[in-house]
Order: structure tokens, then C-alpha cells, then sequence
């Protein structure tokens, strides 16, 4: 059974329907939810943990219903909100037991858990200090250890890595990564950063104008797609090029010496090599172009009719 | 063109805020083009960008951009343009009326202004309606294509953007990339700030990384990589049997380490002579007694110069 | 095994029951209000006159005791009119004290938008606020029913005559009378702290709430030369009331005397908008029109 079930889910806000019949299910053990500002992913998110009411079908968390199971979805949901969310004047400790009791757990073992969370994301002293002293980076791991306290089956975190500096960023990247392995918890993660959710995750739900572009596993996407491949080369590209056309390439030469090329099955990389040992050239980079998941994000775009000017990514 | 108006430079600067240090010593050299400007959190970026701008004075040593400096107000401010990280906007304003009225600042008809601006929020792809809402119901998204629709619209010289992705969707952010790369390439001299390194990697000519206020290395990435020498160049090499690529590897001693990957199908090299070591591959490759599959600079970036002398706690290594 | 790993785990304890929740919020709040030297300040000035009405009863039941210090002088009695007074300064002391605390305990959860995290517990938007209700009726409890009851009880204690029996509706009347004014106070200092977003301004509207409309009732008495003004007049609405519950002769001039009814609907009327007010602010998210 799916993690994420939807079945036609709809909903409206003000006055304009924001999610328009959702339908798929969700059952990978890291969900990645992507798509263009105004898709409806924030909506999607407060539809799950029961702050919206649907208009029309029904979504399920968990095996349970998102309108009438609220209060049991919460109980084993832990969210982590894009914006700054705390209660500047209580200590880190005092918050995140506070969550914890509200999530149900009882006075003692709430406090026993906060200090595991706060141990297990990195929060030291500076947990006995009220939040509002909080750095940036700080404030975000707060927020994702009060959503761990009270052990959740499902973890819902928006942009996770917001604002973070390149080494905090790849702390909570490798912190999500070590609660996906261990297996109990399942993860849905919304961001705009395509390289952290390729890293995170093993399927993807991609929003746009408040419909469903693509469900993609990317982990299957991965397997494929072996013989389209990337040189980058130092040398005389030119006669590198001639020469595996020859024997039944397809190449492409970009600036810097770059090379796109899709082999037949009958060569190999060595015969790459072969080659530029031939002329002299330097081989530099070899990469077996899978469909990452950029191409996944922008086919779904464009299926959408999202945009007709096909942007193509610098190379 | 006067060479020396062709750059921002940094002489010997100092900025204090009371007895906090903001920046201190940067000595620096900017020319045309993109520079990426890194560091973490609190490590004296802004106070640089503000230096840049002319929006805050150096304590010490002398600033000046294309040969302007920030007393000659009005020739300095047009040929700059600045997109901050802070999220205010005047109230009650729409998006064209707030770059309109930036626009207007610098005293140009409103005939030409209102051009400037419909030309501005067509670079940044900004719809035309959404251009006619108020800002306060702008999504975090749109608020970032509106400042930086300000910055660009009246074609400064040097473009200050910080954090000027924040917010933005994928597609956004390729497009936003592309824009600055044209901008770059038109000869402007583009500053920008950002923490999602691999993105301005595909773009910046130079890098600048600064921390705790000091200056800590400037230049060309690959110039900048290479002459980190305690850490010899890493590549991976993906084949089906790492173990012996790597013994033929150790067989020459210009190779440092060896180390296989954790997935068993691959190993990272360190040499300390790249070009031979190519050289060596292909040999090995020709060879074939080792079927090679990807192979890939494993630190030729600005990830892992940041890695390497910034470190993880923020400190210079 | 010598290395301890302290990895993720999950939890598989027991949980405590759903309604418990609001007593968490409770509790919680409770404590952050108590925390506040200001509050026990106000606490303890706002028990002094149960003091001296504690001697006023022990003077009017002990002749030996009012000859000593009174020397004669006559000195009241002990009646409806004398708790309707105690009752009257004790609410009016419940008024500042919950214009200071209900901002405590609302406005710390605006300031830094905590409510997304607060409310994707299992707790509804219902809970929430009954959470932060029973903290401050408790907190009020302590200086106004409690204190007028204890005094009731030492009356009848130190009263020469049987005094409980034949005023026990009076001993009812007090507790009906600042249930109900807990309650009314409750919901408007809620609603006004969540209104407001700094705290010391939340709580001079909160003053204003309850003594503006009174200015306004006035000035539209004496327009339209009416006495349904008074209607708005906050002070004169809950003194009628208690005096009547409490069953204490009327003070009012019977030409300006308020049906029942009509006072009952003006308190719904505002305890209905206090609810509006609450439930378009007390919210997850903001749903932005157009």
C-alpha cells in the first residue's frame, strides 16, 4: 500500500481551485515533490496534514483519510514548514518537548526523546538557549527535530535546506539521508534544488498548474538509457569526431570541448579510447548520460504545455 | 579601454561595525565577467556587496568600482545595480510601479522609464498581469524575479546579486542562469552570491571565497583548485574491476591514493600530475584489461575548494 | 559491545489519549505566565482587599473584637450588597491581571508564526484555544471566585447565627457571577491578543474593549435619550448581572433598570464576535484571495 494515495483530489482556495483531480499513488520510501511556483505543492502539503478540506475526491496518508482520519495522521506525520516557525521565547529543549507532548507522548519520555532528537541532529549547548538566538542553520534543525521527537512514520519537510551555507546544506542532506535508511520512516521532501532530492530520493511527484505532470521512480530511470554519453576532452576534438562518426556515432561538439555522443552496441568505451589515443587527445571526463532527473522535470514541464521555448540547461 | 576602469578593486579594505568585524584586509581585483562570491553564513559576503555598492563606507582602504567611487554619487549608483537577499518592498506597490519608481530615481522621463521597465520584467519573464498585482500577494518566487528586474533594469555596469536564486523554481533558475550568463558575456561585471554551489559553477568565470572576514582565496576555479597543493587532484573512474585499475595505477609513482568507491564500482585517484595521468588511462584503456565506464575531475569545483579550505566548521583550514 | 551507535529510532511507547492535548497547551501556558515576576506581582495586590474584607467580616462577627477597635462605631453588615461589592473588585482585578496575561499567551505563537508547526500536531484549531482558555481561567479562577468563596465560608464560620443555609443562593450567585465573567473575559482577551500583534498594545485594547463601548453607549443615551446605551456599558451591564444572581437590592435608578434578556444578548453578541475574530486569525495558513 502506497504511502500517499489520491484519488480526483481536489481543492479549492478562495475561490480558485488550486488542486485539480490529483490522482496516483506514492510509494516510494523517499518521495521528492517538485514543480514551478503556484503548482500547488505548498496546497498538497496543507491538504495532507488536514488543514484544507478537500472539494472533491480524497487523498490518503498512511492507509487514512485526510479528511476524516486528521487527528491520526497528525499523530504519525512530523512537518517541517518552509518558513521561520518556533516560539522564539522557549529554550530548543522546551520546544521541542512541547511538540512532543502534543504529539502524544507523555512527560517524562517527551523529554527523554527531545534531547535524542536534538543529540541526533546536531543541536549541543546551544539547545538550553531560547530560539530567537538562533542562527539560521540552527533554526531549520530545530524545526526538523521537533519533527522527529515523536518518532513519525511519515516526515513531510519543505525546503529543508533553505538559506543553509554548502556545509550545513550537506549535513541535513546526509542527516535525511541516514533517517531514509533506517528503514521506519518515510520522507517526502518539496524543494526547488533538483541536485538535493536527486540525492535524497527514489521517486518523484512533479506538480504543475495543480495537476499531476509526472510520477517518476527515479531509481528505474537510472538503469536506462546506457549508451548516450558525455566526453570532455583536451586536444584535436575535431579529428576525434570525424573519426567515431565513422565508425557510427552520432556526435555533437560544444564549447569547451565537450562531446555528446550516442554509441551503437557494438563499441564500447574502449574504442573511445583507442580513438584518442590515435589522434592524441585527452580524454577527460566520461559520462554515461541517463536521464537525470532534470530531463525528467523538463519533459514533464513540456508535456504540460508549460513552456513551448524549450530551455535547455547550460550544458 | 583604461584597464583600470574596467574593474572593482579592493584596496587593502577594512569594515567595522563598532567592535564587530565586517571585513578586514580584502584586498581584491575584479574584472568583467561572472565572480561567484562564497563563503558561509556571516562570513563578511554582504558586508562586501554593501562595500561594493557604496551602501556602507570601508573603515579602512580605498574602494573603486570602474574607476567611480562612492562620493561621486550619482555617476557611481547608475551604474549599479543591486538585488539583495532581504524579502521588504514598499507597501501598496505593484511590481511595475516598484521598478518604475526605482527607475525614476535615476531622473529619466517616465516615458523612458516605463520602456526600461516593460524591457526589465521581460528579461526576467515576469508576466505582464502578474506585474499588475500588488507585491504583498507575490509568491516568494515572483518577489525574486521583481528585485532582480530592479537591478537589472536601468543596465548597470556591475550587477550585485545575493542569493539571487532563493525561492525560484528549477526552470526559473536555468533561465535566471542563462540571463546572467548573457549579461557576463556582454561585458557587465557580475557578482554573485549563492550557496548551491554546483549551479554558479556552470556559469562563474572566478570565484571568491571568503570567511570569518578574511579573504581566503580569488580566481579562476581550476587555477584556484590546482594550486591547492596538499590536496592532489581527484578523479574517479567508474570500471568493472577498480582493484586492478588501481594497482596499475599505484605501478607509477606519481599517483598518491587510491581509494575504491563504496559501491565497489569505482575508485578515486589522487595524482599530483593530471596531465600524465590522462595520458596513463588511456594507455590502461587501450589496453583492455579494464573495461572503463565514466570517469569524472571528483574536485575540480567550487564544492571542493570550499571543502578544502573552508572546511566544515566555517574556519580557514 | 563497546560502541554505542545512537541512531534514529522510532517510538513505540504508549501515547496519551487525544483530549488530553488542550491540557498540554494548558499546562504549558500556565507556565509561561507564571514565569513572569509581573504576574504574581498582580496576583498578590489583587488579593489584598480579600484581606481586609477577611478583618471586616471577623470585625462584624465578633462584638468583643469591634469594641476593642472600633470603640463603638457602627460598622457594616455582612450581606448580598457587602459580597457583591467583594465580587465587583475582584473581576475588576481579573481584568488586569488577564489583560496582561492573555497577550502572554497568545502573541508568543503570532510572533514567529508557530502555529503551522503547533497545528500539524493532533490538535485542532478547537483544541488550541481551549487550551489557552483553561489557562487562563484557571489563572483567573484564583482571584476571583476562589477568594469570594473562601470568604463566604469563613462567614458562615465565624457568623453567631446559622449563616450558610439561608444564604446559599448567594454562595451560588458568587460563582455563577465570576464563571461568567471568566468566560466573557476569557474570550475577549483571546481574541483581542490575537488580534493585535504586539503585546502591550494588546493589552490597552484590551481596556479599551471593555471601557470604549461604554463612552459610546453614553454619548447614544444622551443623543437619542434612550437608556438602551447602556446596553454597551460594560461595568453597569455585569454589575446588574450580579446583582442580580447574587440577589443584592437593585442600586440602579429603576427608570434605567435592563431586562434580562437584553443583557444576555448583548454578552452572546459579544461572545460570538470574540469566536469571528478567533476563527479567521487563529489559522495554519493564510488562503490569500485572487
Amino acid at each position: 500500500m502506497g504511502v500517499i494515495q489520491l484519488d480526483r483530489l481536489e481543492v479549492r482556495l478562495g475561490g480558485r481551485t488550486v488542486l485539480n483531480g490529483l490522482t496516483g499513488e506514492l510509494r516510494g520510501h523517499a518521495v521528492g515533490l517538485l514543480g514551478p511556483n503556484g503548482a500547488g505543492k505548498s496546497t498538497l502539503i496543507n491538504t495532507l496534514l488536514g488543514f484544507h478540506e478537500p472539494a472533491g475526491g480524497s487523498a490518503r496518508v498512511l492507509g487514512l483519510d485526510v479528511h476524516d482520519d486528521r487527528m491520526r495522521i497528525r499523530q504519525s506525520v512530523g512537518y517541517m514548514p518552509e518558513n521561520d516557525s518556533f516560539i522564539g521565547n522557549m529554550s530548543g529543549v522546551r520546544f521541542v518537548r512541547y511538540m512532543a507532548e502534543l504529539a502524544g507522548l507523555p512527560a517524562e519520555e517527551a523529554l527523554e526523546r527531545a534531547h535524542e532528537a536534538l543529540f541526533y541532529v546536531g543541536l549541543g549547548e546551544v539547545r538550553y538557549r531560547k530560539i530567537k538566538t538562533y542562527s539560521l542553520g540552527m533554526k531549520q534543525l530545530i524545526k526538523l527535530a521537533q519533527g522527529l521527537a515523536h518518532g513519525p512514520k511519515l516526515l513531510i519537510l519543505d525546503e529543508p535546506t533553505n538559506g543553509l551555507d554548502p556545509t550545513a546544506r550537506q549535513r541535513m542532506i546526509q542527516l535525511i539521508k541516514d533517517i531514509r535508511k533506517h528503514g521506519g520512516t518515510h520522507l517526502l521532501i518539496s524543494s526547488h534544488l533538483l541536485r538535493d532530492i536527486d540525492e535524497t530520493c527514489d521517486e518523484v511527484l512533479i506538480l504543475n498548474k495543480g495537476r499531476i505532470a509526472a510520477i517518476s521512480n527515479i531509481e528505474e530511470e537510472r538503469r536506462s538509457h546506457r549508451n548516450f554519453i558525455e566526453l570532455e576532452m583536451a586536444g584535436n576534438t575535431e579529428c576525434f569526431v570525424v573519426k567515431m562518426r565513422s565508425l557510427g556515432c552520432e556526435c555533437a561538439c560544444f564549447a569547451g570541448g565537450r562531446v555528446k555522443l550516442v554509441m551503437p552496441d557494438v563499441l564500447s568505451a574502449r574504442d573511445l579510447y583507442v580513438t584518442a589515443a590515435e589522434f592524441g587527445v585527452q580524454i577527460r571526463r566520461i559520462q554515461q548520460r541517463r536521464d537525470s532527473l532534470e530531463d525528467i522535470f523538463l519533459r514533464a514541464m513540456e508535456y504540460e504545455g508549460g513552456r513551448v521555448d524549450h530551455v535547455s540547461l547550460p550544458a | 579601454m583604461n584597464p583600470v576602469n574596467d574593474t572593482i578593486r579592493f584596496e587593502n579594505v577594512s569594515k567595522f561595525y563598532g567592535e564587530v568585524l565586517g571585513v578586514n584586509r580584502v584586498t581584491l581585483t575584479m574584472s568583467p565577467g561572472i565572480t561567484t562570491l562564497v563563503g558561509p553564513n556571516g562570513s563578511g559576503k554582504t558586508t562586501l556587496m554593501n562595500l561594493m555598492t557604496g551602501l556602507v563606507q570601508p573603515s579602512r582602504g580605498t574602494i573603486s568600482v570602474l574607476g567611480l567611487e562612492p562620493r561621486n554619487a550619482t555617476e557611481f549608483f547608475c551604474n549599479l545595480g543591486y538585488c539583495a537577499q532581504f524579502d521588504s518592498f514598499p507597501r501598496g506597490l505593484t511590481g511595475f510601479q516598484f521598478v518604475l519608481d526605482s527607475l525614476m530615481l535615476f531622473g529619466m522621463s517616465e516615458e523612458d522609464a516605463h520602456h526600461l521597465t516593460a524591457e526589465a520584467l521581460e528579461r526576467v519573464q515576469l508576466d505582464v498581469d502578474a506585474a499588475q498585482r500588488k507585491i504583498a500577494g507575490y509568491s516568494k518566487g515572483m518577489r525574486q524575479k521583481i528585485r532582480l528586474a530592479q537591478a537589472i533594469a536601468h543596465h548597470p555596469r556591475v550587477l550585485v546579486l545575493d542569493e539571487p536564486l532563493n525561492g525560484l523554481d528549477p526552470m526559473a533558475r536555468a533561465e535566471s542562469l542563462a540571463l546572467f550568463q548573457e549579461l557576463g558575456r556582454q561585458g557587465m561585471h557580475v557578482v554573485i552570491s549563492s550557496h548551491i554551489l554546483d549551479e554558479v559553477d556552470r556559469i562563474a568565470d572566478r570565484v571568491v571565497l571568503i570567511t570569518g572576514g578574511y579573504l581566503i582565496a580569488q580566481g579562476n576555479i581550476h587555477e584556484v583548485r590546482r594550486e591547492v597543493r596538499d590536496k592532489p587532484m581527484q578523479v574517479l573512474i567508474r570500471c568493472d574491476s577498480p582493484e586492478l585499475l588501481a594497482s596499475k595505477m599505484f605501478a607509477v609513482n606519481h599517483c598518491v591514493e587510491a581509494r575504491l568507491h563504496a559501491d565497489g564500482h569505482g575508485v578515486f585517484v589522487r595524482t599530483a600530475d593530471i596531465d600524465q595521468f590522462y595520458r596513463l588511462l588511456n594507455d590502461i584503456a587501450v589496453e583492455g584489461l579494464v573495461r572503463i565506464e565514466a570517469v569524472a575531475p571528483a574536485d575540480d569545483n567550487t564544492n571542493a575548494i570550499y571543502q578544502y579550505l573552508i572546511g566544515s566548521d566555517g574556519s580557514a583550514a | 559491545m563497546s560502541v554505542f551507535l545512537h541512531e534514529y529510532r522510532p517510538y513505540s511507547g504508549r501515547t496519551t489519549p487525544l483530549w488530553t492535548r488542550p491540557l498540554v497547551l494548558a499546562r504549558y501556558g500556565l507556565a509561561e505566565v507564571w514565569s513572569s515576576k509581573i504576574t504574581v506581582g498582580l496576583f498578590v495586590l489583587s488579593l489584598l482587599p480579600c484581606v481586609v474584607e477577611l478583618v471586616m467580616i471577623y470585625l462584624a462577627d465578633n462584638p468583643v473584637a469591634r469594641l476593642l477597635i472600633l470603640r463603638g462605631n457602627p460598622v457594616l453588615t455582612i450581606n448580598e450588597t457587602f459580597f457583591l461589592n467583594v465580587l465587583e473588585t475582584q473581576c475588576w482585578f481579573a481584568l488586569v491581571i488577564a489583560s496582561w496575561i492573555a497577550p502572554r499567551l497568545v502573541s508568543f505563537d503570532l510572533g514567529d508564526s508557530a502555529l503551522p508547526i503547533l497545528l500539524s500536531h493532533p490538535i485542532s484549531r478547537f483544541g488550541y484555544l481551549l487550551g489557552k482558555f483553561i489557562a487562563l481561567a484557571v489563572s483567573l479562577s484564583y482571584v476571583t471566585w476562589i477568594p469570594c468563596l473562601v470568604l463566604f465560608v469563613y462567614q458562615s464560620y465565624a457568623s453567631p447565627q446559622p449563616w450558610m443555609l439561608t444564604h446559599l443562593p448567594l454562595g451560588l450567585g458568587i460563582f455563577a457571577g465570576a464563571v461568567l465573567w471568566i468566560a466573557l473575559l476569557s474570550l475577549t482577551g483571546l481574541a483581542v491578543s490575537s488580534w493585535v500583534k504586539w503585546r502591550v498594545i494588546a493589552t490597552g485594547a484590551i481596556f479599551a474593549v471593555v471601557f470604549v463601548p461604554a463612552g459610546v453607549g453614553g454619548i447614544a443615551n444622551a443623543i437619542l435619550r434612550t437608556k438602551w446605551g447602556l446596553l454597551l456599558n460594560v461595568p453597569v451591564v455585569m454589575t446588574e448581572i450580579w446583582q442580580r444572581l447574587l440577589g443584592a437590592p437593585a442600586f440602579m435608578n429603576p427608570r434605567l433598570e435592563l431586562p434580562n434578556f437584553a443583557m444576555a444578548a448583548v454578552l452572546a453578541l459579544a461572545s460570538l464576535m470574540c469566536v469571528a475574530v478567533l476563527n479567521a486569525r487563529i489559522r495554519a495558513r493564510e488562503v490569500v484571495r485572487g
